[in-house]
């Protein structure tokens, strides 16, 4: 008897405990149930202190801003950073940024959402597309596409050339709610494809055009002691960690990366390409190359630290990266060049690059900022090379000096290391414009020339990922998860060689079972709304 | 005789314990003095190569580092204390077998080790009450950890033989007496294990001060810790990695000289704690 | 229930239950106050957030809040149950668990009989020192050390085994040799740290009980038998109760960094997915669903265990 009592106390316990923490619950979002359209409203807050909708300052009389932002390890404070002093200054908008370190950073963004303990604006948050979607809907972050009409001049342009921005970025229903950051030079978008010229010359090689050339050249690196120790100890060909390998060469076989995934668009048709022939030529030739010891064999699990080190190290044939940093700081860069695509066995010849809108939810504004106009103008002077110099080069003549119209980090600068702290550039996702005027840094010469070799078989234009609504969003995100994760694990298999190209039709037929093929019809879906709307 | 074999088997066993442990913990030193490009192309086995102090420097003239230490002794100090006095307060009346309605009470307080309203409902609690970004956001919904405070009636329950407190009582003795002047002084084992724990998880804990606290000038040591890691973690975005491959490969040396700098305390404090854990020489004094 | 009253002076016997009971309690008002701190502190920040329980059940939206979150009912742990991967992360999370308590949990009890039984005592103390050290390394520099000694080129491992003339073995990629690295670098890093809790115990067990079986006649290995270990048995068993009712929860931060594609066979565990599918993706109610799914099981196991240790061992956690 003592225990059912006991219990049945407990039990109360429980559920009072329950009801009365609901009832006294903070309840976020019910004062942003209406979808407040500021964006409509092109009436300023204050008729004094008029909006301009170009040149500077911004406004007339100073207003002040609270911005969320994150923090990587390698910046200083966002105060300190000549470019938003400066700017303030020209502006006449004070900020103050609310810092937030990249460690735990989802899990902060996320509580200043459920808790609405909302910013003015949120700065560099990588907010994902089904972030976007609920906040959105949800009324915390308000639409922009109708500010971006009236005040963002830059943008508006880069939007015109680039139509891929817009569908990147617009809802179905029409409304954009955050703003990616936007990269128009070709180098930027690529990752090189650096070949070690030196052992060419020594091995009396020609730069391999095949796959099947590419494969001769990595058995010759092998074999035949190009460094000259007498010892086999080259290493033929690497990667970043992971199956970055299959993008890399993925386009040597007719595969393409289109709507920020596995997808080939022909005749407006979109087809994934997971489990197809191609696919599997593809894995067949890695494995070939994985097998023969051609291609690292710690290639799934090594940290990008010792990725960087390989590509630093001189004894590595063929690797791929966006810069050629590494082989600088350790002087081997001249041993370096970088090569066209190989062609594969169908002839196909394709470079991968990113979408154009490639940093996405880089910035957005809040149901509680006061001045939205003024925002939208803030960030849209980063659109443009003026603003994209200051940010990502500081102050002429303490950082940086111009050479020929275009800005050059100074060598003294250089030396003092400082360069991440005084940009937000440094540790991605800044919202801004990547253009070939202020890439300098990572497009020197021997750069350019490589993306020389690539511009080619650069495709015409690479779609983002789609903007679905909520409810795809999510239908998306739960076929992704068992189809994602199952392709990646067989697809190492299958180059690690621990599973036999045997299982080929079992692998097919499970992603069928896991609805690939509703999967590729939602992605239809949503690229015939892009096509139509254009 | 028995008892020669026996001492050499221990002894031996020991050593080779001592060999596994001291072997890795001797690569962290020598790794932490090394050349990172050796240590990672595995050519560093024992002793350091390369010997370079760049990666102390750069940790210790870290002014946050030394700001990180001041607070992290304070949160440790502070809450430990709390904490011993709140489990004790529970953990005391619960051993008890006298007590109605012990079980009820350890089953609520079980229950909380397996239902949680999680990070969301607990954030707007903390917040509602005003802790958010100040010390006590860190201390006092970590006042009891459930586990601790299990062990520690199991060790009154276990070491503290109910006949004394019962005599005690019949004596005319108040609880409150009875718990300050015989319990605690029988209990400095069990004391000491706490202060270990409570301190050392304090002086581990990050995710708390991560959430909570937004002012850098209050973290604790180990969240700047993080932050001088994470540059090793880094991914190359947009040369994100630009200039920094150097601090990459630095970042690789920092790891090590990490745990030294964040662990030396604990490894000071360990040894005074360790006195109290002397054989029985409570319970054989009372006897008499 | 007869209610007689107690006679003045006389020794009350026939008092009921019920009034015997308020008389115990109130004559011990003293300890329920020291109690009062602790529980109203389990109430305001335990149960006070507990209704963030109901998320598993709900499409939890930050925008619309807990309450006005729209009921999801059953959904989120279907979609869990019908994972392709619900199995293989099922017996992982068990596999792992119940390896570790096979041989990760004797060997910290065994370690403090060890300690305890070596004559030097500034030699005890050395060992005692060394081994809780490794606690201290943290998870990143830990995996990194695992990642450096078992690498197949150059990796000391690999080097002895070579030198003994055999072939260098890939542990890094295997999904064989996961579980037992996984489970011997922890048993590496915690036994000291573990052992510390058992030789308190131990220093609590009456020596003249050792001094008893010495005369009669037991040997070394005997006196442990009868002596160390009973005396500590309660310590142990709450501690097994404690460990099995975390039983599902399997420390994730190391997993994750030890995961790659090619050794997921083994290292797929539900922490884990959580993390990558849940938390990542902002994912709170399937998130929390997985958890309510791991607390169940964990919650039922432990009151089984608990039944059992308390006919078995007379110990209990209630």
């Amino acid at each position: 008897m003592k225990k059912r009592w006991g219990t049945a106390l407990v039990s109360t316990f429980v559920v009072c405990s329950m009801l009365l923490s609901a009832c006294g619950a903070n309840k976020p979002g019910n004062e942003q149930n209406t979808n407040k359209q500021t964006s409509n409203n092109t009436q300023v807050a204050e008729d004094s202190n008029a909006v301009s909708a170009d040149g500077f300052p911004i406004v007339n009389e100073s207003i002040k801003l609270k911005i969320f932002t994150r923090v990587a390890p390698v910046n200083g404070p966002f105060p300190e950073m000549p470019v938003f002093q400066d700017f303030e200054k020209m502006s006449n908008i004070q900020v103050e940024f609310i810092e937030t370190p990249t460690d735990g950073f989802p899990e902060k963004k996320s509580l200043l959402f459920a808790s609405n303990e909302l910013p003015d604006a949120l700065y560099r948050s990588n907010i994902t597309p089904l972030e976007q979607i609920r906040y959105g809907t949800g009324g915390q972050l308000i639409p922009l596409q109708d500010l971006i009409e009236g005040y963002a001049p830059n943008l508006k342009q880069l939007m015109e050339t680039y139509p891929e921005i817009r569908s990147a970025i617009t809802t179905p229903e029409g409304n954009i709610y955050a703003i990616p950051g936007i990269v128009s030079v070709g180098s930027a978008r690529t990752d090189k494809k650096w070949m070690n010229k030196a052992w060419l010359d020594k091995l009396e090689l020609e730069v391999p055009e095949t796959t099947d050339e590419l494969y001769e050249v990595l058995k010759a690196f092998r074999d035949n002691d190009p460094n000259g120790n007498g010892k086999q100890d080259e290493l033929p060909m690497t990667s970043r960690g992971g199956l970055a390998i299959v993008n890399t060469l993925g386009g040597s076989f007719g595969l393409d990366f289109q709507l920020g995934y596995n997808i080939n668009l022909e005749d407006d048709k979109v087809n994934i390409w997971m489990g197809s022939e191609r696919n599997k030529e593809l894995l067949m030739y890695l494995n070939k190359l994985y097998s023969e010891q051609l291609l690292d064999q710690d290639l799934f699990i090594q940290t990008e630290a010792q990725y960087l080190a390989k590509q630093g190290s001189g004894n590595t044939g063929y690797f791929f990266d966006q810069t050629n940093n590494p082989m600088l700081e350790t002087k081997v860069n001249d041993q370096y060049i970088g090569i066209s695509p190989v062609a594969g066995p169908h002839g196909d010849r394709l470079q991968l690059a990113a979408p154009v809108p490639r940093d996405l939810g880089a910035f957005a504004i809040t149901s509680v900022n006061k001045y939205p106009e003024a925002t939208m103008r803030w960030i849209d002077f980063f659109f443009g090379d003026e603003g994209s110099t200051m940010l990502r080069f500081g102050r002429e003549g303490e950082h940086y000096e111009m050479k020929d119209g275009i800005p050059y980090y100074l060598d003294s600068f250089l030396a003092t290391g400082d360069q991440g702290k005084i940009t937000p550039y440094a540790g991605g996702g800044a919202p801004h414009l990547i253009s070939e005027n202020v890439s300098s840094y990572i497009n020197p010469p021997q750069v350019q020339e490589a993306q020389k070799a690539l511009d080619p078989y650069m495709p015409k234009i690479r779609y983002q990922t789609p903007m679905f609504d909520e409810q795809t969003a999510q239908k998306i995100n739960v076929l992704r998860n068992d189809i994602d994760k199952y392709y990646e694990e067989q697809s190492t298999k299958f180059i690690a060689g621990t599973l036999s190209f045997d299982k080929w039709e079992e692998f097919q037929s499970t992603l069928k079972k896991m609805n690939i093929d509703e999967l590729q019809q939602l992605y239809q879906d949503a690229y015939d709304n892009i096509v139509k709307k254009n | 005789m028995d008892d020669k074999i026996f001492n050499t088997v221990v002894n031996t066993l020991a050593a080779l314990i001592l060999v596994v442990v001291l072997y890795p913990l001797i690569f962290i030193v020598s790794a932490s003095f090394s050349d990172p490009a050796l240590v990672l192309n595995g050519e560093v086995l024992l002793w350091p190569k390369q010997i370079t102090l760049d990666a102390y420097r750069n940790v210790l003239q870290n002014d946050q580092i030394w700001n990180g230490y001041l607070n992290s002794i304070i949160y440790a100090v502070v809450g430990t204390i709390i904490n011993l006095i709140m489990t004790t307060l529970a953990a005391y009346p619960l051993s008890r077998p006298d007590v109605p309605g012990r079980g009820i009470f350890m089953f609520i307080i079980t229950l909380t080790m397996f239902f949680g309203g999680g990070l969301i409902p607990t954030y707007l609690l903390v917040k509602n009450l005003g802790m958010v970004n100040t010390m006590w956001a860190l201390i006092v919904p970590g006042a009891i950890a459930t586990y601790n405070l299990i062990v520690m009636r199991t060790y009154f329950q276990t070491s503290i033989p109910w006949e004394i407190q019962e005599a005690a009582l019949i004596d005319g003795s108040s609880n409150w007496r009875l718990l300050t002047s015989i319990i605690l002084p029988l209990s400095k084992p069990i004391m000491a294990v706490m202060v270990l724990f409570y301190a050392v998880g304090h002086w581990n804990s990050y995710f708390s001060a991560l959430i909570y606290l937004g002012d850098k000038d209050l973290y604790p040591l180990q969240l700047v810790l993080r932050e001088i890691l994470m540059i090793s973690q880094s991914d190359a975005v947009d040369g994100g990695n630009v200039g920094l491959e150097s601090k990459v490969l630095l970042a690789e040396s920092i790891k090590y000289v990490v745990i030294i700098v964040s662990s030396l305390p604990v490894l000071i404090m360990y040894p005074f704690v360790q006195k109290h854990f002397v054989k029985g020489v409570m319970i054989g004094s009372i006897k008499g | 229930m007869k209610s007689t009253v107690a006679k003045k002076g006389g020794v009350p016997r026939l008092q009921s239950r019920h009034s015997r009971r308020l008389k115990s309690i109130t004559s011990r008002y003293d300890l329920y106050l020291m109690l009062l701190l602790p529980i109203a502190w389990y109430l305001i920040f335990h149960y006070g957030p507990m209704y963030g329980v109901q998320i598993a059940f709900k499409d939890f939206s930050p925008a619309k809040g807990i309450i006005g979150s729209p009921w999801a009912g059953f959904a989120h742990f279907e979609r869990f149950f019908d994972s392709y991967y619900f199995w293989r992360l099922l017996w992982n999370t068990i596999s792992i668990n119940l390896y570790s308590l096979l041989f990760a949990f004797p060997i910290p009890i065994i370690l403090a009989l060890l300690v305890n039984e070596i004559p030097n005592k500034a030699y005890s103390k050395l060992v005692q020192n060394v081994t809780y050290i490794p606690h201290f390394i943290s998870v990143v520099v830990m995996v990194g050390m695992i990642t450096l000694f078992f690498s197949t080129n150059g990796g000391p491992i690999n080097t002895f085994i070579e030198a003994l003339g055999g072939k260098p073995i890939r542990f890094l990629d295997s999904a064989e040799a996961f579980k037992p690295i996984f489970i011997g670098s922890n048993i590496w890093q915690s036994m000291g740290w573990q052992s510390i809790i058992y030789i308190a115990a131990i220093s609590g067990v009456n020596p003249q009980l050792y001094e008893a079986a010495k005369i009669d006649g037991a040997s070394r290995l005997q006196r442990i038998w009868h002596v160390s270990i009973p005396g500590i048995l309660p310590v142990i068993v709450i501690l097994l109760i404690l460990d099995i009712g975390h039983f599902m929860n399997v420390g994730f931060e190391k997993i994750l960094l030890m995961q790659n594609n090619l050794n997921l066979e083994s290292s797929d565990v539900i922490s884990t997915f959580v993390y990558t599918t849940g938390i990542l993706k902002g994912e709170y109610s399937y998130t929390a669903a997985i958890g309510l799914f791991n607390s169940i099981i964990n919650l039922t196991l432990l009151v089984l265990v608990n039944r059992f240790a308390r006919k078995k061992a007379e110990t209990s956690l209630w």
